[in-house]
């Protein structure tokens, strides 16, 4: 090799060196800190020290029905978020792009405006929304005679931390779905007229094709983000209506910092890393197999 | 393509960046302080507009004590309490901070607050019968005394005068005329309560629940309801007093629908918008109100529906580092004593100060609500005192929200509760015994 090549091997290192310091310091050491943990009964509260008990803790997690009951909270949300977001930011990305870069410009800013709002402000916003006998939407509703118990009803109130997070999530995918249909070349779409294929075929032949591998990471991105789904519900509804949207991030918390019961709250952070490990895992695979 | 020199240069900065900093870390923890002054931190969660009373208040005592340093930091309750507990656990807790008494039991446990009996008794102390007792009781635990406490906020009765002159209930003279027991209180709401739209359901509703967790507690309580066995071995949330207190309720609100379904804090809003009659809420709330011109509200003490009466209370008090020695400690207690002593402009911002003489005194019964709601004090009850109070605290409130919300019957929701809290005291005791070898 050149001096030049290990000059540039040397810099690339180095330039990664600030975050691989701040992924050591604040990730890899507290997950492997945490796995640690996980092996322990460490009770906060407890003059007693911590106890090792092995696997004590997963099996623990893994009998108990409010962990059960959080993980499904957490993976209807999952369910419900990703198809509306990806397909929510799909269909507005395909919109501005046809839109002229002026009044396109304009619509991006104004969707992508929600997801710079923190999440406290967002949610204490949104409660009074949803609220069922004095908010906003219900306000709006009462002359259509409708009353919807947005997040009173355990029925409704996943439904409605869903459509606020499309609100507020919005916006990231689409710009970056917007970018990805800005790379497909035009000459495409001209031959493809040329030839006669509509607005649809042109679509589904040209459009997605080429938008898989972009449309691919945003729903990978996604699904991982909102396993990890914690501010909307705490700020919204509190895990309530009867626990029914307490996810498991809201648990682990609840377990580690109302209970201090560290050991257990690492274990079944532990359990979640498992899950979302899986799924990507999956989706990496399908995304090569494709290929 | 950089050239070694350039990288030389480049290194070396980022080495003499880490070796200022690094200068300038000594700097502080060998102690050069910029000034004499004797520094307390001070820790607390009032992010409202309490935040700017207490401010004030600080601001005074720097002034008038140039020789001590007060740094306030607030922090909102939830991610206070974590924060202010770890801090305390590795040691580092700030000299003064406040601690609700509801969560004093595990700073004890913890061993993180200093007991206050010697600085109350001493020279430049507090007399000990001056707070009321029930209060003083609140911050002791085996003959020793934990905080002072700087007042106590109860909940209580706040109704909207005009939907009352409406509705006609109104003394001889004219005057609004709030329930004090049950039968003044069930009349209200089926007065109050109405469809005012007309779309055939009611948008106008005598009273509300929102907070659960405090209206609920005042309940059973006043249904002569207990949470816990005296020795606190055994929770009896469901016993049949609670049973039949929550199942009062669930009746006026799913059969008699004079109740609107529950929204928790949420309803509060509609109190503010004027469309209900009467809300259990607590003193704290006042300053809400207070700047709602448009609103004309009155003050009472609760009514009577159960047997005993009785008010949830929390209480702020303020606890000591520790470890605190010397200048440390007295500069500490100075300033605790001068926020205890000047308590009124603190319970002039919707509170009710702990001491009794500051409780009678003229300026105090000027404060129109407070004094109210003081009346409730020889009744008021704290949560009950365990060390896994935020644990209980999320069950209590998820069979009170199940119990009213009617989808299980109320002995399922207290009974399943009951039964976790019970694994809960298991699991304690358990724990208790490992560390006792």
């Amino acid at each position: 090799m050149t001096r030049a090549k290990y000059s540039n091997i040397f810099y690339g290192y180095l330039f990664l060196l600030p975050y691989l310091i701040l992924f050591c310091a604040f990730i890899l050491l507290p997950l492997i800190y945490g796995l640690g943990l996980s092996l322990f009964q460490w009770e906060v509260l407890s003059n007693a020290p911590p106890r090792f008990i092995g696997l004590g803790n997963y099996r623990e997690a893994l009998g108990e029905t409010y962990f059960w009951k959080a993980l499904g909270a957490t993976l209807r949300f999952v369910a419900m978020i990703v198809p509306s977001v990806v397909f929510g930011a799909l269909l507005i990305a395909l919109a501005l792009n046809a839109l002229p870069e002026k009044s396109g410009g304009f619509f991006k800013a104004a969707i992508f405006a929600p997801t710079i709002i923190s999440i406290s402000v967002a949610g204490i916003l949104w409660r009074w929304f949803f609220s069922a006998e004095f908010g906003l939407f219900n306000a709006w509703l009462a002359p259509l005679g409708v009353k919807v118990p947005w997040i009173t009803e355990n029925r409704w109130a996943m439904k409605s931390v869903v459509l606020m997070t499309v609100w507020w999530t919005l916006g990231g995918p689409m710009v970056v779905l917007l970018a990805g249909l800005k790379q497909i070349p035009e000459q495409y779409y001209e031959a493809a007229s040329i030839d006669g294929a509509g607005a649809m075929r042109r679509f589904f032949h040209i459009t997605l094709p080429l938008l898989k591998p972009v449309l691919l990471f945003v729903i990978v991105m996604n699904i991982i983000g909102s396993f990890q789904v914690f501010g909307q519900t705490f700020m919204i509804t509190r895990g309530g209506p009867e626990l029914s949207t307490r996810v498991l991030v809201q648990y682990i918390y609840e377990t580690a910092f109302a209970s201090y019961r560290l050991g257990y709250g690492s274990a079944m952070s532990w359990l979640l890393f498992i899950v979302i490990a899986v799924f990507s895992i999956l989706q990496f695979r399908l995304v090569r197999e494709r290929e | 393509m950089f050239c070694i020199r350039k990288l030389t240069t480049f290194i070396s900065l980022i080495l003499l960046i880490l070796f200022i900093s690094l200068l300038a870390n000594c700097g502080k923890s060998t102690g050069i302080k910029p000034s004499r002054k004797v520094v307390i931190r001070f820790w607390n969660g009032f992010t409202g507009p309490d935040g700017r009373t207490i401010l004030r208040l600080v601001k005074r005592f720097n002034r008038e004590n140039p020789d001590v340093q007060v740094l306030m930091q607030r922090m909102d309750w939830g991610v206070y309490y974590n924060k202010l507990f770890v801090a305390g656990l590795g040691g580092r807790a700030p000299e003064v901070f406040i601690v609700h008494a509801s969560s004093m039991e595990r700073f004890i446990q913890a061993q993180v607050a200093r007991p206050v009996d010697d600085l109350v008794r001493g020279a430049n102390g507090i007399d000990e019968s001056d707070f009321a007792e029930n209060i003083w009781q609140a911050v002791e635990k085996d003959g020793r005394h934990y905080a002072l406490p700087l007042d106590v906020h109860p909940i209580g009765m706040y109704y909207n005068k005009k939907l009352f002159r409406e509705a006609g209930i109104v003394d001889e003279k004219g005057n609004p005329k709030p329930p004090t027991n049950r039968e003044e209180f069930l009349d209200a709401l089926t007065k109050i309560t109405k469809d005012i739209d007309g779309d055939g359901k009611n948008d106008q509703w005598g009273y509300v629940f929102t907070w659960y967790r405090t209206n609920m507690y005042t309940f059973l309580l006043q249904w002569g309801g207990r949470i816990f066995t005296p020795d606190y071995q055994k929770c009896v949330l469901d016993s049949a007093e609670n049973v039949e207190a929550v199942r009062f309720f669930t009746d006026l609100i799913h059969k008699k629908k004079v109740i609107p379904p529950p929204e928790n804090f949420d309803s509060w809003i509609g109190f503010r918008q004027g469309k209900v009659g009467i809300a259990f809420e607590g003193i704290y709330m006042l300053e809400d109100l207070k700047r709602q011109k448009d609103l004309d509200y009155g003050a009472a003490p609760l009514p009577l529906l159960g047997k005993v009466p009785a008010a949830w209370a929390d209480s702020h008090t303020i606890c000591f580092k520790k470890d605190l020695s010397g200048e440390h400690l007295d500069a500490a207690w100075r300033f605790a004593k001068y926020l205890s002593d000047n308590s009124l402009d603190w319970a002039d911002g919707g509170q009710i100060p702990a001491r009794k003489s500051l409780m009678e005194s003229e300026r105090f019964k000027g404060m129109t609500a407070q004094w109210e709601f003081a009346k409730m004090i020889p009744y008021i009850r704290y949560i009950p005192r365990v060390p896994f109070a935020l644990e209980f605290l999320g069950e209590f409130d998820t069979a009170a929200e199940r119990g009213l919300r009617g989808n299980v019957s109320a002995e399922t929701a207290l009974s399943e509760a009951a039964a976790n809290v019970n694994k809960i005291i298991k699991r304690q005791n358990e724990e208790q015994k490992r560390s006792k070898p």
